[in-house]
């Protein structure tokens, strides 16, 4: 009886989740933890890359263009557009995992709407871009794999830059289409009412939140890696 | 299963909108102070590798550093964690550091054999 007494003094004796979080949360977690450091590898190695090459893409020359608004010179515009769209996705998330330890299961329904439409429009910009930077508009400075202008200084090194964006901008931009459809997915389970039955705070809205910041959180280090730096 | 309190609710909201208001300042920063290097101090790109560019990209990562804060903090929630998971999700980054400086001195390494052997 005295040992059952002095178990419960520490987190570590068992018989409950040190971490005070279910199995399933922390096992996200961990996917992310992992999924950080295939992040930092494809970045690291774009800094790597960069700082061996005598020259560089200019990033100000490079991401200039603005949809609708064709032969404008607005370097950083188009993305910090789309970064504010991510962020606010992002906040949408978060107050509907608010809402779900509310068990208010309409406001989860309305900020996760507002995830998901978030999430799809940045995967539309981001269509955008491609497509402007792989086919170029004509107004010059298209980034296509065989047709490269960027700018002065630059046409020793470019095919790394060019590879390393799409190769990262489109792993990001995996990360967030299928962040987008598991926001699809937890809304309809929402909407079905299988959260409200599971009767555990909407703990899936929390798992599936975690994910979607998470993007948006590689997001920030892509933005400083490839426009800013 | 507990349903939040009122004031909780309440708290818990307006941490979530005061993060996003410093990642959008932090955000707006950033990118006014890139534009005014752009276009008001160096528009050739003459100075590019000069100190007061180094001092530049420095900023950048460490305002970006700051958005991370924001991010796992509030919106991922690790500042209302047990400690033990905090410790769990954020001591193996530490790894990055090593990991950064060692690429970026791999990276100049190579740059000098290039200039070296003139390819």
């Amino acid at each position: 009886m005295a040992s059952t007494a002095v178990d419960t003094t520490s987190d570590w004796n068992g018989g409950k989740s040190p971490f005070g979080v279910s199995y399933g949360k922390l096992m996200m977690w961990y996917f992310l933890l992992s999924d950080a450091f295939t992040f930092s590898a494809l970045l690291i190695s774009y800094g790597a890359l960069r700082f061996s090459a005598p020259h560089w893409a200019d990033p100000n020359v490079v991401f200039n263009a603005l949809p609708f608004l064709e032969g404008w010179d607005a370097p950083l515009g188009f993305v910090s557009i789309m970064t504010f769209i991510l962020i606010l996705s992002s906040v949408f998330v978060v107050l509907a995992v608010i809402e779900g330890h509310r068990d208010n299961k309409k406001g989860v329904l309305f900020w996760m709407t507002g995830g998901v439409i978030g999430g799809a429009m940045f995967l539309g910009c981001q269509a955008w871009e491609w497509m402007h930077l792989i086919g170029g508009l004509s107004h010059g400075h298209g980034m296509s794999f065989f047709g490269i202008d960027f700018g002065p200084g630059t046409e020793e090194y470019p095919m790394a830059f060019a590879y390393l964006f799409f190769l990262i901008t489109g792993f990001h931009g995996f990360h967030v289409f299928s962040g987008v459809c598991l926001n699809m997915w937890a809304w309809w389970m929402t909407y079905i009412g299988e959260f409200e039955r599971r009767n555990n705070n909407y703990e899936m809205i929390e798992k599936v939140g975690l994910y979607w910041h998470f993007v948006d959180l590689v997001w920030v280090f892509v933005f400083l890696a490839f426009y800013l730096l | 299963m507990g349903h939040l309190s009122d004031a909780e609710y309440k708290s818990q909201v307006r941490a979530v909108w005061l993060a996003t208001a410093w990642l959008s300042i932090i955000t707006i920063i950033e990118v006014v102070i890139a534009l005014y290097w752009l276009y008001y101090i160096d528009p050739e790109g003459s100075m590019n590798g000069s100190m007061g560019r180094y001092a530049l990209n420095g900023f950048f990562v460490i305002a970006s550093l700051l958005k991370a804060y924001f991010i796992v903090g509030e919106f991922m929630h690790v500042k209302y964690e047990t400690r033990a998971l905090a410790i769990t999700i954020l001591a193996p980054t530490m790894f990055l550091i090593w990991f950064v400086i060692s690429f970026l001195w791999e990276g100049g390494a190579w740059l000098g054999l290039r200039e070296f052997w003139g390819i």
